[in-house]
């Protein structure tokens, strides 16, 4: 197109007709129906009389964009946001659903859809997606010719079934009829740089087809800056530790340690059932370990290792990277399909052990990957603590193939002494929250699950909240592994808690869990739920989370005589109202 | 009239021992019982005790204390059954801290017991037939009786009457089977039926009788309230029983109106009366103990107020019984017949040495708990208590007794060399025992290594020398009745009591104050260099320190806190 379309005749001034010129001759065609649009809707606006200046096409809607997020702990969440504000940069008309409230049918018809799912538990989809993921892997699911789309799985290469979920929504979808328009990115840990290129170039391939001649986009004026309201700190921050407690009892086979962390100034500004992202460093022994089993001396990435690599994951993609140093053995595992079992309860530093090979500072770089945060619940209230935020975190300490094993961040974080500075980034969680302050709650949180409890009582004690509060809690021993004992002590003496149920699992011959507890009380439970309270589930996700579901499930049939497909429908009910909570891992 | 002792006005509201125990257990959020019903379940055989070792850190961890229950089996005279002994065991590792203890009264205490576990544990100790009922309180306790086998006739009828006694003193209260065995609830009822012999509020104090047949003084007879000594003839049948009264241990340091005192020989009576007798002298101890200052409150302090005549005078109007005088008998020693006895009966009896009683297992050291396991899984005769807290496997057959040889090398369960150490006797102490000053069960081991390579020195290893230790002056070992008493004092120290007679019969003296682990060697050893060389023959240590002056004698009662101190320049 000419550089100058503006003509001279043109109801402006020639300085202003060059900087139109300016303007509108370099504008890609995208540009010039956005401009089109937003003069129109300006008018339209400002309410400007009739004007038969104004260009027929301008009525044209923006194509819309479904962006459906699968998320337990927020990473997919927040990129669909990410996507929802380019899109809506390109002019299209983007609309998000989480996949907790999909329903499936409404799929049907859908022009453009990307999906960005995370995967859970053992190649699981995180909890609240699970029933929407059922139906869309049944016979429920509507047939989707005519529908594009594209999938971006979030994941962990730690664990064996990497990305299992995004993998199996992209097979699905296509299955359905769907066209593929960009292909799946599988993200690590490290998703941020991958997630932002795909993102990009899948909106650039599904862009609206604009062809020179008199296109318009709609410009909803409504849409809001997502920036607007004045977020809390998600920045990476420095805090100091104040206060370092091992909770268990010196008798106890447990360490699990109370941490106060005070900041410079404000604290992120947490909600109680809000995490912080924790930024550990390796043990110097495992990593010096590793470089003589390397036969690496190098300051440089000793030094790197232990601040900001992952030397300890062995995943697949280590084992076919290290194979392709050479390893014959590894090679061998790998083709024989035996690799998956011979790494579990492995780490890195067995493999080059084990299967030695000739490495030099680049090549064992290249089999790790960087070292990622640790999420904590916060175990406190600012309205109780002030600027400071508590944290609960357990010594992941276990022995395998003859090997003391150390977490990496749980370890790191015992080890911190009074005074140390440790760097933190607060991990909002909407999905775990407190209710309005005359609901009643009941939290189940055995183990380090009680973390985010303890800053629930606190934020319902200091204020004053009217509604009742029951806590479950369970751990080993009474004597020895009672987190908190004097403190929930306390809370109920002076209200904070209105009840409270223990259960211990080896203080006698057959073991007790919060789930037992939660049979045992069954009728209260119940009566509590229809009285409108909230169910929350804090800690294990494998063994416990489901358990005590299931027992929410069975209660609601015994007590109120339904059969297990209703009970099962009492309890997703619940979760749909957002009354039945859970945050696990 | 002076104010009533707080614990009568917790047993009077108590409704018969009931308290708030029952709601107390349903509290789990806390290890511990409120403190008027820590009082009452001592009359049910528990005390709430905390772990010592574990105070320092727990506040800090935001733990309350490390509460746990110590729980004492009611066993009259000590006989268990292999399938009682295979149970408490078994309770002992699943719910108690996985050791037994036998104590001093010939009973087996479990320690650790949480109580959100008491319940299973009575019911599994209920399911035995046995039960902690009135082990502990101000109630007349475990009835001992001396569990020698080898003269099989006389301690049948020993243990009978033992049995006869403790059946007959036994609290009524239904309290026990309401509160721990969900049994049904029986509404209060007129206090004279509810508990006939003991009413309301009970006694002003403990109460503890044993029986014994001489030669032996195991029972260490004239330590406790209320004693029956078997009088036998030639052909070793009981002809009746001499009765003791006042005898009692406990006092406290620096309150010299608290002493112990050797019980007086009341009189004779028989058998048929005993149990009247013994009755008699509960009901009266009821009426004329001291409910006003339990420090003062035993039946020892009863006598002595009152005089033993008076005292007998009316034993014998209650009971309807006139005692006789006092018929001759002889102690010969206080301590056990380790190893292979054989008995009247032809079977065959073992006993074996506990270390202060703590049936445990100790890596490198013996297998006790194991052991006995083992041993009590073939052996078809029973198991026995000692009062010196040691154990017999009595009536063994013939063809058992190689098998359980084989046990005993197994599991290294063999008496040590030393008289001292087959001697010695350690209470509890810490860390369960809320009262002790000092170390004493964990202690006394080590102290007597050191005390050993002193009496090696002077050749006087197999000598049978009585000692015993006690963490607190309350003298659950009876250290005053030991040759050689140590009673701790504070962290590390300890008072010396000597002089006291082999037989039982006589208290010791204090001999020297505050004494810590090299001051009791250095202290000893001269005393045992002038054993070894002005001895006469067959003259027993507690007798020698009295004639080599190195203490006075102790004549009784109050006498035991004068003329303290080492009279002799060692
Ligand atoms: C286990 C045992 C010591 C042992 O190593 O075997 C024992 C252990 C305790 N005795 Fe004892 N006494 C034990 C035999 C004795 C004896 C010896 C005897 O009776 O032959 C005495 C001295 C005789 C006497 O009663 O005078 C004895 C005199 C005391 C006293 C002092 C009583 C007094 O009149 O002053 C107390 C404290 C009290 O009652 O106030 C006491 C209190 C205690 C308590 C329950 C501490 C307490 O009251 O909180 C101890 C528990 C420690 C623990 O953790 O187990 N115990 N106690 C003995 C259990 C006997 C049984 O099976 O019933
Ligand atoms: C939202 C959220 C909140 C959380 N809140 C808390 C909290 O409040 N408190 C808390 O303590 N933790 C919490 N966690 C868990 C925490 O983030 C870490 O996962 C945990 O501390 C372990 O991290 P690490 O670096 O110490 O161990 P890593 O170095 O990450 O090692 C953990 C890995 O070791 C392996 N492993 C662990 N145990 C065994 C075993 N027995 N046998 C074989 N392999 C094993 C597993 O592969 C496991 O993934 C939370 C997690 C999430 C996602
Ligand atoms: C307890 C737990 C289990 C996980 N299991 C898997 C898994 O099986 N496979 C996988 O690829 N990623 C797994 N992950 C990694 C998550 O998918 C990854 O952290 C992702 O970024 C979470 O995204 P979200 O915040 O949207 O839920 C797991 C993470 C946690 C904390
Ligand atoms: S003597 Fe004292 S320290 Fe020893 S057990 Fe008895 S009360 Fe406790």
């Amino acid at each position: 197109m000419s550089p100058s379309p503006i003509p001279k005749t043109a109801p402006f001034a020639d300085d202003e007709i060059d900087v139109l010129n300016r303007v509108v001759g370099p504008a890609t065609a995208v540009q010039r129906a956005w401009l089109a649009g937003f003069l129109a809707g300006l008018d339209a606006q400002q309410g400007a009389a009739a004007n038969d200046a104004l260009p027929a096409a301008a009525q044209q809607k923006a194509e819309p964009l479904t962006i459906l997020y699968a998320t337990e702990s927020g990473n997919s969440e927040k990129l669909a946001g990410d996507v929802a504000k380019s899109a809506r940069k390109l002019g299209f008309k983007p609309s998000l659903v989480d996949m907790a409230d999909l329903d499936v049918a409404s799929l049907a018809g859908v022009k453009r859809l990307i999906v960005i799912a995370a995967t859970w538990g053992e190649g699981d989809p995180p909890a609240r997606a699970i029933r929407a993921y059922k139906d869309l892997m049944s016979e429920k699911a509507p047939r989707l010719d005519g529908t594009e789309f594209g999938v971006l799985a979030l994941g962990d290469t730690a664990y064996v079934e990497f990305c299992a979920i995004g993998k199996a929504l992209d097979e699905r979808l296509a299955a359905l009829g769907a066209k593929r328009i960009a292909d799946r990115v599988d993200c690590d840990l490290d998703f941020a740089e991958p997630a932002a290129t795909w993102i990009g170039a899948t909106l650039k391939v599904l862009a609206p087809e604009v062809a020179p001649d008199a296109k318009v986009i709609a410009v909803d004026f409504g849409a809001k800056d997502l920036g607007a309201k004045p977020a809390p700190n998600l920045n990476v921050v420095e805090a100091e530790v104040t206060e370092t407690i091992n909770l268990n009892s010196s008798r106890s086979d447990k360490e699990t340690y109370h941490l106060e962390l005070s900041f410079e100034g404000a604290a992120p500004a947490y909600k109680p059932g809000d995490s912080l992202d924790l930024y550990a460093e390796n043990d110097p022994a495992y990593v010096d370990a590793l470089l003589t089993s390397a036969r690496i001396s190098d300051a440089a990435l000793r030094g790197e290792f232990i601040k900001s690599r992952d030397v300890t994951t062995l995943s697949l993609k280590t084992m076919e990277t290290y194979a392709g140093f050479g390893q014959r053995y590894v090679k061998g595992l790998l083709e024989a399909g035996t690799a998956k079992t011979w790494i579990a309860g492995r780490q890195l530093i067995d493999l080059i052990q084990q299967f030695p090979v000739a490495l030099d500072a680049e090549k064992l770089r290249a089999l790790t990957r960087p070292l990622s945060a640790r999420a904590y619940s916060i175990a406190s209230s600012r309205s109780e603590v002030g600027e400071e935020a508590h944290l609960l975190i357990s010594a992941v300490r276990y022995r395998t193939h003859n090997r003391d094993r150390k977490g990496v961040a749980s370890n790191y974080a015992a080890g911190l002494k009074k005074g140390a500075r440790v760097r933190v980034k607060l991990k909002p969680n909407k999905h775990f929250a407190l209710p309005s302050g005359d609901r009643d709650i009941i939290m189940v949180g055995p183990g380090t699950g009680v973390a985010p409890f303890r800053a629930f009582v606190q934020e319902r004690r200091a204020s004053a909240a009217k509604g009742r509060n029951w806590l479950f809690f369970g751990d080993r021993q009474f004597t020895h592994d009672f987190l908190y004992q004097t403190e929930w002590q306390d809370a109920l003496k002076e209200g904070g808690l209105t009840r409270m149920d223990v259960a211990f699992s080896r203080d006698t011959p057959e073991k007790i869990y919060v789930q037992h507890r939660l049979w045992e009380k069954r009728r209260d439970l119940i009566e509590w739920l229809d009285g409108g309270a909230t169910f929350y589930v804090c800690g294990d996700m494998n063994a416990m989370a489901k358990d005590v579901r299931a027992t929410l499930v069975r209660a609601y049939a015994d007590v109120k005589a339904l059969s297990p497909e209703a009970a099962e429908q009492a309890v997703a009910a619940l979760e749909r109202d957002k009354r039945y909570q859970q945050d696990v891992y | 009239m002076a104010e009533l002792a707080r614990n009568e006005y917790i047993k009077e509201a108590s409704d018969y021992l009931r308290g708030t125990l029952a709601e107390g257990l349903t509290d789990e959020i806390t290890g511990a019982i409120v403190e008027d019903d820590q009082q009452l379940v001592k009359f049910h055989g528990m005390y709430l005790q905390d772990d010592r070792d574990l105070r320092g850190e727990r506040a800090r961890k935001k733990l309350e204390k490390a509460f746990a229950f110590m729980l004492r089996v009611r066993i009259s005279g000590g006989v268990l059954t292999t399938k009682q002994w295979r149970a408490l065991d078994w309770v002992a590792r699943v719910y108690g801290n996985g050791t037994m203890r036998a104590t001093t009264r010939q009973t087996i205490q479990l320690h650790g017991v949480i109580k959100s576990n008491l319940k299973a544990t009575l019911k599994a100790i209920d399911e035995q037939l046995l039960n902690t009922i009135a082990a502990c309180g101000d109630v007349n306790r475990n009835v001992m009786s001396n569990p020698n086998p080898y003269q099989s006739k006389a301690h049948a009828v020993a243990l009978e009457l033992a049995r006869g006694i403790s059946d007959h003193l036994e609290p009524h209260t239904p309290a026990y089977r309401e509160i721990w065995l969900d049994g049904e609830k029986i509404a209060g009822g007129e206090p004279e039926v509810v508990e006939p012999i003991y009413g309301k509020t009970y006694l002003p104090r403990k109460f503890k009788t044993v029986v014994a047949v001489p030669p032996s003084n195991d029972v260490d007879i004239f330590a406790h309230d209320l004693g029956f000594i078997a009088i036998l003839d030639d052909n070793n049948d009981v002809t009746g029983w001499n009765v003791t009264v006042g005898g009692g241990m406990g006092m406290t340091h620096g309150e010299p109106d608290t002493y112990p005192r050797a019980a007086d020989v009341m009189g004779f009576c028989a058998t048929r009366d005993a149990i009247r007798v013994a009755e008699a002298v509960v009901t009266v101890q009821r009426d004329w103990g001291d409910r006003t200052n339990r420090k003062h409150a035993r039946l020892k302090y009863t006598i002595e107020d009152r005089g033993l005549d008076a005292f007998r005078a009316e034993v014998e109007k209650r009971a309807g019984v006139k005692l006789a005088a006092a018929k001759p008998f002889t102690f010969t020693s206080t301590g056990d017949r380790y190893g292979w006895t054989e008995g009247e009966n032809g079977k065959a009896h073992l006993t074996l040495y506990v270390e202060n009683g703590r049936i445990k297992d100790t890596a490198g050291g013996a297998g006790m708990l194991t052991g006995l396991r083992k041993i009590a899984e073939i052996h078809k005769g029973d198991m026995r208590l000692t009062a010196n807290q040691n154990v017999i496997v009595a009536n063994i057959g013939g063809q058992e007794r190689a098998a359980i040889e084989a046990i005993v090398k197994q599991y290294n369960l063999i008496q040590p060399a030393s008289g001292l150490r087959r001697n010695s006797m350690a209470c509890v102490a810490l860390p369960t025992c809320g009262l002790a000053l000092a170390e004493s069960e964990r202690y006394l081991p080590d102290l007597l290594t050191a005390l050993d390579a002193r009496l090696a020195a002077y050749g006087l290893s197999d000598d049978d020398i009585v000692i015993r230790m006690t963490g607190c002056p309350n003298g659950c070992a009876r250290p005053y009745l030991a040759e050689i008493g140590l009673v701790g004092k504070g962290p590390g120290r300890y008072n010396l009591y000597l002089g006291a007679a082999h037989d039982g019969s006589r208290m010791s003296k204090l001999y020297a104050e505050d004494l810590e682990h090299d001051a009791i060697v250095a202290t000893l050893d001269p005393v045992f260099g002038a054993y070894a060389k002005e001895r006469e023959p067959d003259e027993r240590f507690g007798e020698f320190v009295i004639r080599a002056e190195f203490v006075t004698r102790t004549r009784n009662g109050a006498d035991f806190h004068a003329n303290t101190g080492a009279k002799r320049a060692a």
